[in-house]
């Protein structure tokens, strides 16, 4: 990756109202041996990886991806500098991995996304035996938000090439799955809306009625009211 | 050393060899010496640190700070020996508070020759009280002393200024029996307090008019023995003794610390407990583990007043009449949902985060709109992009606002509850009727909260047990 010459690190500002969204897929597939191996009672292969949503070459902007393991791991601090940004472990357990993405302008801090590294199927059902050689997918859609870049930055991020001239897809339909939940959030939004006014007007009424209610009472106490009123 | 030499302009052991070479270039060597000094700047100084050093070639530049001084170094000078010097001369002096005459000289001004000696007037006489025979008859028998006696404490009195001390000390044991100092003083006292009341002669310093009051001093001999004896003992303490008392202050103050620390905690428990109380929200299973980590590392009294606090908040629970006026003030408060942040500035983030509830919101709020999520089958965390970022975060404002209005309305109903409780008890046979769109909503309707959150007492909860 050869950095174009006419922009230095610190070259120029950041490029006012510009917004650039790179959608990215993070996540993990895990495959189970079958059995427990004999030598260090590993169960599965998995692969942890980050990769575009888009069919384009992340490695334009990207300069490196750090993949944080669990502590058992010997060196669990892994870089990968290339695309493909993943990684391929054997284990027997899950665990948070922190998946730190850093950018080719030093100006623009890393991104982190936190990914739990999945390797059974869940509900895990007491006693039925996990598939073998099917792979299980984990993954999670997300959007790296560039606010206003600096131009080296906007430069970079517009001059993508895409990664396979074949297609590009994904295992999950994020399509899909963001059109229905925008849909079903906006349904509960309207029906949590209805439910306020309804409360609201309720809660006035509830007032109304409190001062009413003491009023009468006030009334009828003439001459021990504030007393007993304190009191209560 | 050369320098040294030179400001103490003691000869330069070298220089004073006269040869040819410093007759004829003496005084070069010196003008150069100088111009060197003040051009040349040491190699690797800074400029700027070089210029502010003193030198001949910028003397005369003033200074580039402005000084606070003001016109201090401006003013004229002190005028020493302007005016003619006065004279002394070794005179004979007559000190008149000595009574033989005696003449003694020192140094004086010739000016204030005719003065009297000024430290005469320091020679303060005490008048001590005299008395006849027939006041002494009169006013001042006493069992305890003869008049003998009483007059050789006068005339001692008279004879060392009344130096209690030392006319102890000179007490004529042979013909008196010994007397404490204390004895002596409160003779002395009582006398002059009596003849102060019945003569009219001021006796000087026993009696002091204020207001035109006479105010004989009283002289308390049992309170000075009292006093002194306990001087002496404080005195004659041992070491262990007084070990002993610094540690039992010691202790004194672990245990004051110590209680400070269970008052703290109980009040801090206090605060919990009326929050949890008075809360819109009911907190109960939230209490029990706040009282439980208090418990641990508490000893047994703080266990007591735990436990005590617990069957408080029984009763609380039981108790409906305190209720109502601190649920009142939950109804007051105003609702606007949640505030998420607005824009953020320049950089990379990632849309996920918007997502993220402000920290403002509570644990129990979030947990609760959590719940509410699940039940209406909507991802806690859904996929990220603008538009569902945008709803999600509008529709947990929402839930958050629908919320604290449940709430809030549970509490109003709990109040009406209250007042018609009070109003048929104040005027039995009679009720007020509360609105049927407002009666058993809360049941249903909180339920959800209720699920998470335990239900005994939470208003609602109550309501059905008046």
């Amino acid at each position: 990756m050869s950095l174009p010459t006419d922009f230095g690190p610190d070259s120029g500002g950041r490029v006012k109202g510009l917004v650039i969204v790179k959608p990215i897929v993070y996540g993990n597939v895990a495959r189970y041996f079958g059995k427990k191996r004999e030598e260090d009672g590993h169960t599965h292969q998995w692969t942890v990886y980050v990769k575009p949503y888009a069919n384009e070459d992340m490695s334009a902007y990207i300069k490196k991806v750090h993949f944080k393991l669990h502590e058992s791991y010997a060196n669990p601090n892994r870089i990968v500098m290339k695309p493909p940004y993943e990684l391929t472990e054997t284990g027997w357990g899950e665990f948070e991995i922190v998946i730190k993405i850093y950018f080719h302008d030093p100006n623009e801090r890393p991104v982190t996304v936190y990914h739990i590294l999945k390797l059974f199927q869940s509900p895990v059902t007491e006693g039925a035996p996990p598939i073998v050689g099917r792979a299980l997918v984990s993954e999670s859609y997300e959007e790296i938000v560039f606010q206003e870049p600096t131009q080296l930055m906007q430069h970079l991020l517009n001059s993508v090439k895409p990664i396979t001239n074949g297609p590009w897809t994904h295992d999950t339909n994020f399509e899909e799955k963001k059109e229905k939940t925008l849909e079903k959030i906006i349904a509960a939004q309207s029906k949590v809306r209805n439910e306020i006014s309804e409360l609201k007007e309720k809660l006035h009424l509830a007032k109304e009625t409190i001062s009413k209610f003491k009023d009468e009472i006030a009334k009828i106490q003439n001459n021990t009211a504030s007393n007993v009123l304190v009191g209560v | 050393m050369a320098d040294i030499l030179d400001i103490l302009d003691i000869e330069h052991p070298g220089a004073g060899e006269i040869s040819r070479d410093s007759i004829i270039h003496g005084d070069k060597i010196k003008k150069k010496y100088i111009t060197a000094k003040s051009v040349k700047r040491p190699e690797g100084m800074h400029r700027e640190v070089f210029a502010l050093l003193y030198n001949d070639s910028n003397k005369d530049l003033p200074p580039l700070l402005p000084t606070d001084s003001g016109k201090a170094y401006k003013q004229t000078k002190a005028k020493l020996g302007m005016r003619k010097a006065r004279k002394w001369t070794w005179a004979p002096f007559n000190n008149p508070a000595r009574k033989d005459n005696a003449v003694f000289h020192h140094w004086k001004r010739a000016s204030d020759e005719a003065k009297e000696y000024p430290f005469a007037q320091f020679n303060k006489q005490v008048s001590i009280p005299s008395y006849t025979e027939s006041e002494y008859n009169q006013y001042l028998k006493s069992e305890d002393w003869s008049q003998a006696e009483t007059d050789h404490l006068m005339d001692m009195c008279q004879r060392f200024d009344l130096r209690f001390i030392v006319i102890h000390d000179r007490w004529d044991r042979a013909a008196f029996r010994d007397r404490s100092i204390e004895d002596l003083k409160e003779r002395y006292y009582g006398i002059c307090a009596t003849l102060s009341k019945v003569k009219t002669n001021p006796w000087s310093n026993t009696v002091t008019t204020v207001n035109g009051e006479k105010r004989i001093y009283h002289y308390d001999a049992e309170h000075e023995k009292k006093r002194k004896e306990q001087l002496k003992r404080l005195f004659d303490r041992t070491q262990d003794q007084i070990d002993e008392e610094q540690m039992l202050l010691t202790e004194l103050k672990k245990i004051e610390a110590r209680k400070r620390e269970r008052e703290r905690k109980t009040q801090d428990l206090q605060k919990l407990i009326s929050r949890a109380d008075s809360g819109n929200m009911p907190v109960t299973n939230t209490v029990p583990n706040n009282t439980e980590a208090t418990h641990t590392p508490s000893n047994v009294s703080t266990n007591n007043i735990v436990r005590r606090h617990d069957r408080k908040l029984h009763k609380k629970k039981l108790s409906t009449q305190q209720r109502p006026v601190r649920t009142m003030e939950t109804v007051t408060v105003e609702w606007s949902g949640i505030k998420f942040p607005e824009a953020r500035s320049t950089g990379v983030w990632l849309r996920s985060q918007r997502m993220k509830l402000p920290p403002g919101v509570g644990q129990r709020k979030t947990k609760a709109i959590e719940q509410e999520l699940r039940l209406m089958n909507i991802d806690i965390a859904p996929t990220p992009t603008e538009a569902i970022c945008k709803h999600f975060n509008e529709l947990r404002s929402d839930l958050a606002l629908a919320l604290d209005l449940k709430n809030a309305l549970a509490a109003c109903e709990f109040d009406l509850q209250a007042l018609r409780h009070q109003y048929e008890a104040l005027n039995p046979g009679k009720t007020l009727p509360i609105p049927a769109s407002l009666c058993n909503t809360t049941d249903g309707e909180t339920k959800p909260m209720g699920e998470i959150i335990d239900v005994v007492g939470s208003p609602s909860a109550l309501n059905s047990t008046i």
